[in-house]
């Protein structure tokens, strides 16, 4: 049973969420900011142990503004790891998790025993640009970021194309609005990457996997391709049926290519 | 009462089949470069023509890549007025002191224009729109604490002998050395506009600098947000000073209440129609969560969202009419906000230039006279229901 609970880092508490026994697994969420109710974690919590911690600025978790960008990103990281006493587990990152992820794993690649990058973040490639995240509306956003327009979380999205200013109160707004400002200190400018990262991915040592929802049209599959091409010995494995939000959208399937990925001690 | 004249220097020719934002992303393949010099040089003449008539001051801002407003550079604006002007006070509301680095080139340019015009610089500091963090890639999570080190590198460099030394998060300049100083000693005069923003109400009241409501919203929405600016002075052990307070809005008058509406309704839709959407992006991080709230209260309410001429009135988005009308109308809101400048838009979206000037002469003779005597300069009036208990 994945349970939370307030850890104390050098930036203030955060919230992590943690459940299951085996080898340890942290999750690293996207833009979004999922954590509470995720089934990907149920489903982590059955093979290993699973630790998904909320980023600072992102559910209950203190301390962005000491946050600049991805370095001071990954000093938080080591900080949470030591706290935690995980000395080299396994990573698996969304979105911007997927970015955070892979900056960890290029300067201290010791501290990560096996990297799995979701759909994500953290490059440019001219011509194969990011798409907007902070101008676009959320239904807008939804058509990015969900294969299936049914899916519960893409029709709140579209719910929301239909308030009129006057109803809509602060309470609706501030989970909305908090994890975008969290979002702009990390990625505003440069937006949604690093430029330096790319020439640094040949540091990782961890065994790599790519993974792509086949829909995804916010990142373009240029950016898993170029992730692979950089990391030796990482491959790429894309996933029908979903676009950009696979812990959301693919939960079971997700935790099926971390398994098989990360290996299951017997 | 201050009398001012507000330009925004709109673009007024956006054709009649773009109907997306007139911000960030309005292409500008719309832009006419032979409309647009002829509309600079009217729109300086408007200004200067203020003087003439008799207000006190004109007003400029500061906006990028949009159609509201074509002044990138209200300083190069401010230094034409400097020399074609000669009694005005000369108000830059403001400069986007985040989007300047080193902020530096602030103090030395409104230095330029108070020297140049010995004295009659306002000198006006804003965080800068939310469109504009788009449109400069300006992290908006950044925008409060660049302000704020922004504002006290100018202050420094305009009240303390350099050189000397800044170090910040956001800038750091080994040499504040800036030349030329201001003539106006200490400084001038410091106006500051917001929205709502409760760091920028307790920012200015701190300073005891002056307060600018950003216009187009619901006349109960100002009145709210001078009680706390009144409030925020009190706070800081001191009674605001009228002079402290100004409000902006839009004005027109003609002959009669019939024929104003008529002249002026078609203009003000294109304004809030085509013009405003795109303003009020608001970037993520680019407000407190605890302002958020406070804006929200207003936002409803905001220009945009107008469909009819009733709201208009209704709401004082715009003060319309004869003579008569608009003094009455302005008397009755000036007692509720308190507020010791009017800062009037008297040319706004396509209005054209006759109208303008006709709207300028009759505001000037017919309206200003008789607010200045029902207003002296100095003396608080308030109406006692909205005043600070």
């Amino acid at each position: 049973m994945v349970t939370a609970e307030l850890v104390q880092t050098h930036v203030g508490k955060v919230q992590v969420r943690r459940g299951g026994s085996g080898a340890p697994v942290v999750y690293l969420h996207s833009a979004t900011g999922e954590g509470e109710g995720l089934a990907l974690l149920d489903e982590l919590a059955a093979t290993y142990d699973a630790i998904a911690p909320m980023f600072p600025g992102y559910g209950e978790s203190e301390g962005i503004e000491q946050i600049d960008d991805m370095e001071d990103a990954v000093f938080h990281l080591l900080d949470l790891f030591d706290q935690l006493g995980l000395v080299s587990p396994a990573v698996v990152g969304l979105s911007l998790g997927g970015w955070m992820a892979a900056e960890l794993a290029t300067r201290y690649p010791e501290r990560v025993s096996s990297l799995v990058l979701v759909n994500p973040a953290g490059l440019y490639i001219k011509g194969a640009e990011i798409k907007d995240i902070f101008g676009r509306t959320p239904d807008v956003m939804a058509l990015d970021l969900f294969a299936d327009q049914n899916q519960p979380m893409a029709q709140m999205m579209h719910a929301m194309a239909d308030l009129q200013p006057e109803s809509v109160s602060f309470e609706m707004i501030k989970p909305y609005y908090q994890t975008m400002a969290a979002t702009a200190r990390l990625a505003w400018d440069p937006y949604l990457h690093d430029p330096k990262l790319r020439k640094r991915l040949h540091r990782v040592t961890a065994p790599t996997l790519v993974i792509r929802g086949a829909h995804d049209t916010l990142i373009p599959r240029a950016h898993a391709e170029a992730y692979v091409a950089e990391i030796p010995g990482a491959r790429l494995v894309e996933l029908e049926e979903c676009a950009h939000l696979l812990s959301i959208e693919k939960p079971a399937e997700l935790a099926a290519q971390v398994r098989d990925h990360v290996g299951v001690k017997a | 009462m201050r009398f001012f004249s507000f330009h925004l220097m709109p673009y007024p020719d956006l054709p009649a089949d773009y109907d997306g934002p007139a911000w960030v992303t309005v292409p500008n393949t719309l832009y006419d470069p032979a409309v647009g010099s002829k509309l600079y040089n009217r729109y300086l003449d408007e200004l200067i023509y203020a003087e003439e008539l008799g207000f006190d001051g004109v007003c400029i801002n500061e906006h990028h890549q949009n159609a509201y407003g074509i002044m990138p550079s209200p300083n190069l604006m401010a230094s034409i007025l400097a020399r074609q002007t000669s009694r005005v006070k000369i108000a830059v509301v403001g400069n986007a002191l985040p989007l300047y680095d080193p902020p530096t080139r602030v103090a030395e340019e409104f230095a330029m224009i108070d020297n140049i015009s010995n004295g009659r610089l306002i000198a006006g500091f804003v965080v800068g729109g939310g469109p504009e963090y788009y449109s400069f890639s300006i992290n908006p999570a950044h925008a409060r604490e660049r302000f704020q080190e922004a504002h006290d590198i100018i202050m420094k460099a305009w009240t303390e002998d350099g050189p000397s030394e800044f170090i910040g998060r956001h800038y750091k300049l080994r040499f504040v050395n800036t030349w030329p100083k201001p003539v106006q000693q200490p400084h001038p005069e410091v106006w500051i506009p917001g929205a709502g923003s409760l760091e920028t109400l307790e920012f200015v009241a701190r300073n005891r600098y002056a307060y600018m409501g950003i216009p187009y919203f619901h006349i109960d929405v100002f009145e709210r947000q001078f009680r706390l600016f009144r409030e925020a002075c009190e706070s800081e052990g001191y009674t605001y000073d009228p002079k402290q307070a100004g409000w902006l809005t839009p004005i027109y008058v003609a002959e009669t209440d019939e024929q104003a509406r008529r002249e002026y309704e078609d203009h003000w839709w294109y304004f809030a129609k085509r013009l405003l959407p795109g303003i009020e992006i608001s970037p993520p991080g680019y407000t407190s969560l605890r302002s958020v709230e406070n804006i929200l209260k207003g936002r409803g309410s905001f220009a945009m969202n107008l469909e009819t001429w009733d709201q208009v009135v209704e709401g004082q988005y715009a003060i319309v009419g004869s003579p008569e009308t608009v003094y009455e109308q302005l008397e009755r809101d000036i007692v509720r906000l308190g507020t010791g400048n009017l800062l009037g838009l008297f040319q706004l979206g396509s209005l054209p230039e006759d109208l303008t000037r006709r709207n300028l002469e009759l505001f000037a003779s017919e309206v200003m006279p008789k607010l200045a005597e029902r207003f002296p300069e100095g003396q608080a009036i308030i109406d006692s229901a909205s005043a600070v208990a």
